[in-house]
């Protein structure tokens, strides 16, 4: 993975009407370096990405994509990337050959090799000259990726890209975007709701929340290593991990440390030796959704869903 | 840009209802051949001689060069209608049966209203589509000026209008000459001292030419409506509702200085050289002018609001 940063999101701000939507955002993505993009309902996901692919203007600041300012020099910042705004609509009245070729057309050299090439990429070639109206939603799907491949991207943007795959549909769809950027060095940007499908795609999390960046992590960042210890009775099952020097904190059943795996073995003799019964003693990994929820705050989200 | 309108073109041209505006028109032109055909084959022998027709014609011509409020343009054409009858009484010249290849030529033009009706369609849904369909996004994204993609659509809009013309030039040739053949008679024009005979091919395409100038405004107009509401049905609704009111509107403001800044005062073109003017003291050149400025301001309205709009659907 090589650091060179490819698009940079200098101060954006948007407003509608009076409502700022989103505040001054900052963000810098990396060639090669798949970054997800998360946030609440509403919260400016696909404001920032309408942004970013010129179908919004900003505000305020700008966006720069292979240092060319999306607002100054629209064409030579917009040429090499792929889009894939929400489910990518087609001409249905035509071929899926055909869309190709129409947007082909709106590129630079693209050739008829290339589209060749991507539809075998997205292993079309069976159904590419039928009418795009009688695709199920997955072929679409990957329609829609072979369209934004067309000019080999060097920055791939995904708003919400899986709703509507079927399981094998997202791995597959997953293991091609990974695929994508690793080999061709591409950076990708995806936003999406489901928590789960950032956490296996994404090298790098952004966090979005009313219209600010709140943070921006590394999916594979060391964790504090945390064990779960269920036991009983718990008064004296705690007493005795204070005692050992661990600092405690009740959750659910039990308590959790903070320790690593070495002073487990040791830990559990002691307990057994205070007689106290051990129901269960495992390593605690925060998901994502955790982290999620307690950045944002559960009740935004909650709220959201009752719109 | 080439290429944006090869695209256009495609688009336009894989819908189905192209070719169904294509086809009904072809057989709305051969069912006008084929009634014109047989109601003449149904009536009884002509009540009049061509003589008797001429005299009144002449007559007319006459009586309206005496009314003091025609204009200059009505009355260069009365003149020559006066000299053109008297020339075909004395010199024994028949004209054009309205059953002949000639006739139906020179009338061709007023077929026309259905060219603009087409292009009334195709131009209120040629932006509003990709909006409606959602393709906006995919179009949009693309390393292409917004500008540029309006143009290609104009342009387009443009080039089905006058293919539809030429279908429409060729298939009253096609039909007329099937259903009539080419007529007895002399096509006459008045060209300002003495009348001579002139070319009725020349004399249908410049008409045609003329006609098409209310097609280019209205679907210009049709073709700003939908990119600005974005939706197809009201665009055809309106225009095609202004198509029919909007010349009517002439007669009523007549008595009013503001008619003659009136976008229908100007539309139709061929009044010049058929006699009838709503309005008699307009001209050529200021029809002209006044429909140009009309063309811009649609035309700043349509690339104003396209490059400026948010895209949030």
């Amino acid at each position: 993975m090589s650091n060179e940063k490819i698009v940079e999101i200098r101060k954006l701000s948007k407003t509608i009407g009076k409502k700022q939507i989103i505040k001054n955002l900052n963000l810098d993505l990396h060639k090669g370096e798949i970054t997800g993009f998360l946030g609440p309902n509403g919260a400016g996901k696909t404001t920032t990405i309408r942004m970013m692919v010129g179908l919004m203007k900003p505000t305020q600041g700008d966006i720069l994509i292979g240092g060319k300012s999306i607002r100054t020099d629209f064409e030579g910042s917009i040429e090499k990337v792929g889009v894939i705004v929400e489910n990518p609509e087609m001409y249905k009245f035509m071929s899926g050959y055909k869309n190709l070729v129409h947007f082909a057309r709106m590129h630079k050299g693209v050739t008829k090799a290339r589209i060749d090439e991507v539809i075998q990429q997205v292993g079309m070639q069976n159904r590419i000259k039928e009418k795009v109206g009688s695709y199920s939603l997955g072929m679409r799907q990957r329609l829609g990726l072979a369209q934004a491949l067309l000019n080999n991207p060097e920055f791939l943007i995904l708003d919400e890209p899986t709703n509507g795959l079927d399981p094998a549909g997202i791995r597959e769809f997953r293991m091609y975007l990974r695929k994508v950027a690793r080999e061709n060095d591409v950076a990708i940007f995806v936003s999406s709701h489901l928590l789960s499908e950032i956490e296996l795609l994404c090298d790098r999390i952004a966090i979005i929340q009313n219209g600010e960046l709140i943070d921006i992590k590394n999916v594979n960042e060391h964790q504090q290593s945390r064990y779960y210890i269920e036991a009983k009775p718990a008064e004296q099952a705690k007493q005795v991990l204070e005692e050992i020097g661990f600092t405690v904190h009740p959750h659910e059943n039990g308590y959790l440390i903070d320790t690593e795996p070495e002073h487990i073995p040791g830990a559990i003799k002691l307990l057994t030796a205070a007689g106290v019964d051990l129901y269960a003693v495992q390593p605690h990994r925060t998901t994502l959704e955790d982290q999620f929820l307690e950045m944002t705050g559960g009740g935004e989200i909650a709220q959201a869903h009752t719109k | 840009m080439l290429k944006l309108i090869q695209n256009e073109w495609m688009k336009l041209w894989s819908k189905k209802a192209t070719w169904i505006m294509a086809s009904l028109l072809i057989i709305i032109l051969l069912a006008n051949a084929g009634i014109t055909k047989w109601i003449e084959s149904t009536s009884p022998a002509p009540e009049m001689a061509w003589q008797e027709m001429e005299e009144m014609n002449l007559m007319s011509a006459q009586d309206q060069l005496q009314n003091p409020d025609i204009g200059s343009a009505q009355q260069d054409y009365y003149e020559g209608q006066a000299a053109i009858a008297e020339y075909r009484l004395a010199n024994d010249a028949e004209p054009f049966k309205v059953e002949s290849l000639q006739q139906q030529m020179l009338d061709g033009h007023m077929m026309l209203s259905l060219v603009t009706l087409f292009t009334v369609i195709v131009g209120a849904g040629i932006v509003a589509s990709e909006f409606s369909q959602g393709t906006i996004k995919m179009l949009l994204t693309r390393p292409v000026k917004r500008w540029k993609i309006l143009t290609s659509k104009y342009i387009t809009t443009m080039l089905f209008a006058l293919l539809f013309a030429i279908l429409t030039f060729i298939s009253i040739a096609l039909f007329s000459w099937i259903f009539f053949g080419v007529g007895d008679g002399a096509f006459l024009v008045w060209n300002g001292s003495e009348v001579v005979e002139g070319s009725y091919w020349a004399e249908a395409l410049k008409l045609s030419a003329l006609s098409l100038a209310s097609t280019w405004m209205i679907g210009t107009f049709a073709f700003m409506l939908g990119t600005v509401f974005r939706s197809s049905s009201l665009a055809i609704g309106v225009s095609i509702f202004l198509m029919f009111v909007g010349v009517q509107l002439v007669f009523l403001l007549q008595r009013f200085e503001i008619v003659k800044y009136y976008l229908f005062t100007h539309t139709d073109l061929t009044q010049f050289y058929t006699g009838f003017m709503p309005i008699p003291d307009i001209t050529m050149a200021m029809s002209l002018i006044v429909l140009t400025v009309y063309f811009l301001v649609f035309m700043v309205i349509s690339y104003w609001t396209f490059s400026k709009r948010d895209v949030t659907a």
